[in-house]
């Protein structure tokens, strides 16, 4: 089933690059999502959930969650994206999103694989469509952040490709479907799983942008067209993190996951120290908004480090951190064609210009924060209650020392963009307050998340916690 | 047999840390795609002969010819020769390959046993290497663009280790490792070139905080 709904993914995106009109354009991501309709409405109402499709892809329910969220900010990033790029060459426009539906297309297959040489394949199909979409303005910087990005993560897929072969020799080559590979690897060369392990997070970094690849993912934010940026920096970094994840989870039943689960908590924190630094120094929105995702996903790596409700928490904090990052994106979108740039030290009076879309960066930056009733709140949480039984005392006091200084970044940046004087030229007559309602209501979407966690949501990440 | 082919590569891989002109490392390049080419003819003769032929043809064709090539057009038209005379001197990177070597024939040492071909495993470590140590130490593009390659072909090598078991798994790595190669190829010909000059990485500084 999924091959034919690939098929026709790629024959729309296909045609996308011929479009002759903007409205050809339109209509062709109209059907695009038709089809993303279609094949949800199959997931859920047709049996398809929690079964196999093609040999290589499962519809479990860690793929379906994220694809959910996938489809959410999908719809959300193909209208705001008509909207951004609409002064843009007709050659330009429909290359943009041909693109993005690819991307699109390449992520969903990176969620439902069921075997680690197809999501690695995916993965590397992401760089492509994700540098094509990075290299969108034809500029010096874009072109350097392409070149950046595709050299970057090659040599980073590169490297974890070598990790899967040396994990298929220690399953003695007979499989590499997530299933077969639980049980080949649990009595595997216990050397071989770690420097295996080791090999897999450091490629798939610059796709989860966590440390040490993180860098990457930061120029990618930066360079690519704002709504774009909602897509690379939730859905793609998802993609990353579930597949770090379906090997985290792999490695459960080996005598190395005490040293795996080390490792991570040391990338975690890592990537926390990093993002939390690098928020302080950056004179750029599009970056600082990065450098949260880099301390937000090392929150989640920490998550995973401590386990037991850690990992229920992390996997809670990735899913709502997808809707809640996405809205910021989408906000400093409508920022970017008020002022034509995103410089921290020269915007500002952002509430007396946009009042929406000044209360949208407000509330965003309260959740984002994880300030109640962020859903935040509760991942971060019990993230610190499972140090704390665990007796992770220094970790605890690290988290809370850095968060401090998250904090403090965060609202001083945001806040300064509501509410200094502003220093550049405005763009008044491009404000378009209906974008502004519309980024909200992901956030207000969060917020919901916080206050009432739904029986099915807790459900499905019980069962994914579960192996 | 195959042990020559890999030992031959091994000092291409020492070879490359030396070298100052560009046309040497496309040389080298074109050098490890025919070893390559042996290697992959010796390793992998048991598979079915259309798998076989597809492996053949994609590591002649592309890693013997068209990389070599681009590489050779590429040293044509931007006109630079060699790396920067304030790199790194040629004493220090051979130490620093050596150790490397030492490096990848210790860890495979402890890493081994029977599972998987541990010479493979320590070249295509030593060639990982290789290439990470030409893109920190020389400074131009050209320099990365040749690391990455080292690279490449050392995961290239090693997935032949079990490619015998796998096929499908070494025909993606080609194929992917194909179409990456070459869309950088292209994008340091047409774009890179044109927009940022190609004498040095420390052109490629203006995306950053």
């Amino acid at each position: 089933m999924i091959y034919i709904f690939f098929a026709i993914w790629l024959a729309i995106s296909a045609a996308c690059f011929f479009a002759k009109s903007r409205k050809v354009v339109h209509i062709l991501c109209g059907l695009y999502m038709a089809v993303h309709t279609i094949f949800a409405a199959m997931l859920w109402l047709g049996g398809a959930y929690l079964t196999s499709s093609g040999g290589f892809f499962t519809f479990d329910e860690l793929g379906t969650l994220f694809y959910a969220l996938l489809a959410v900010v999908a719809t959300f990033v193909l209208i705001h994206s008509q909207e951004y790029l609409k002064d843009d060459k007709i050659t330009n426009y429909r290359n943009y999103f041909a693109l993005l539906m690819l991307l699109i297309t390449s992520i969903t297959g990176v969620y439902f694989a069921d075997n680690i040489a197809v999501t690695w394949i995916l993965l590397e199909t992401t760089t492509l469509c994700a540098a094509g979409i990075i290299y969108h303005r034809h500029s010096k910087a874009t072109l350097e952040a392409t070149w950046k990005y595709l050299f970057v993560c090659s040599t980073g897929i590169a490297i974890a490709y070598l990790g899967i072969l040396l994990l298929s020799a220690a399953a003695s080559n007979n499989s590499l479907s997530y299933n077969d590979l639980q049980q080949l690897i649990a009595n595997g060369n216990p050397l071989y799983l770690k420097v295996a392990f080791l090999l897999i997070i450091t490629g798939y970094s610059c796709k989860m942008e966590i440390f040490p690849l993180y860098t990457i993912g930061v120029d990618a934010n930066f360079a690519a067209p704002a709504p774009a940026s909602a897509i690379i920096s939730t859905a793609l970094v998802n993609a990353g993190f579930l597949a770090i994840f379906r090997v985290y989870r792999l490695f459960a039943e080996t005598p190395v996951f005490e040293w795996v689960r080390h490792v991570i908590l040391l990338v975690g924190v890592l990537s926390l120290i990093v993002g939390a630094l690098f928020l302080r120094r950056t004179n750029n929105y599009k970056r600082f908004l990065s450098y949260s995702t880099v301390e937000n996903m090392g929150i989640a790596a920490i998550g995973l480090g401590v386990g037991g409700i850690g990992v229920w928490a992390a996997l809670f904090h990735v899913v709502c951190h997808t809707l809640i990052k996405s809205s910021l994106f989408l906000q400093i979108a409508v920022v970017r064609q008020v002022y034509n740039g995103y410089r921290i030290n020269r915007i500002g009076d952002y509430i007396s210009i946009n009042k929406v879309g000044a209360i949208g960066l407000l509330v965003g930056m309260v959740v984002v924060l994880a300030f109640p009733p962020s859903p935040l709140f509760i991942s971060e949480l019990m993230i610190f209650k499972q140090a704390i039984s665990g007796g992770n005392w220094l970790l605890l006091a690290t988290m809370l020392l850095l968060l401090c200084v998250v904090i403090y970044s965060i609202c001083f940046r945001i806040i300064k963009l509501c509410y200094q004087p502003n220093q550049d030229e405005l763009h008044l007559s491009k404000i378009n307050r209906r974008l502004s309602y519309s980024a909200l209501s992901l956030i207000v979407a969060a917020i919901v998340l916080g206050l009432w966690q739904p029986a099915m949501l807790s459900n499905i990440i019980d069962k994914i916690v579960t192996f | 047999m195959l042990l020559s082919l890999i030992i031959l590569y091994i000092i291409t891989l020492i070879y490359i840390s030396i070298v100052e002109r560009f046309r040497n490392y496309a040389t080298i390049i074109a050098y490890q795609g025919w070893l390559l080419l042996g290697i992959a003819l010796l390793r992998l003769h048991t598979l079915e002969w259309l798998e076989l032929s597809f492996i053949i043809l994609e590591t002649l064709i592309f890693k013997a010819l068209i990389v070599p090539a681009i590489l050779m057009r590429v040293i044509r038209q931007t006109n630079i020769n060699r790396v920067k005379s304030s790199g790194t001197s040629q004493f220090n990177s051979l130490m620093l390959s050596f150790t490397a070597l030492v490096v990848s024939a210790i860890t495979t040492y402890y890493v081994a046993d029977s599972s998987v071909h541990m010479i493979f495993f320590g070249v295509a470590l030593y060639a990982l290497l290789s290439g990470l140590i030409l893109i920190v130490l020389r400074s131009r593009i050209f320099s990365h663009m040749v690391g990455f390659l080292v690279i490449e072909n050392g995961v290239f090598l090693f997935s032949m280790a079990i490619g015998v078991e796998m096929p499908m798994l070494i025909n993606a790595a080609i194929m992917l490792d194909i179409l990456m190669s070459v869309l950088m190829l292209g994008l340091f010909m047409t774009k890179v070139d044109d927009q940022i000059h190609t004498n040095d990485s420390d052109s490629l500084t203006h995306v950053k905080d």
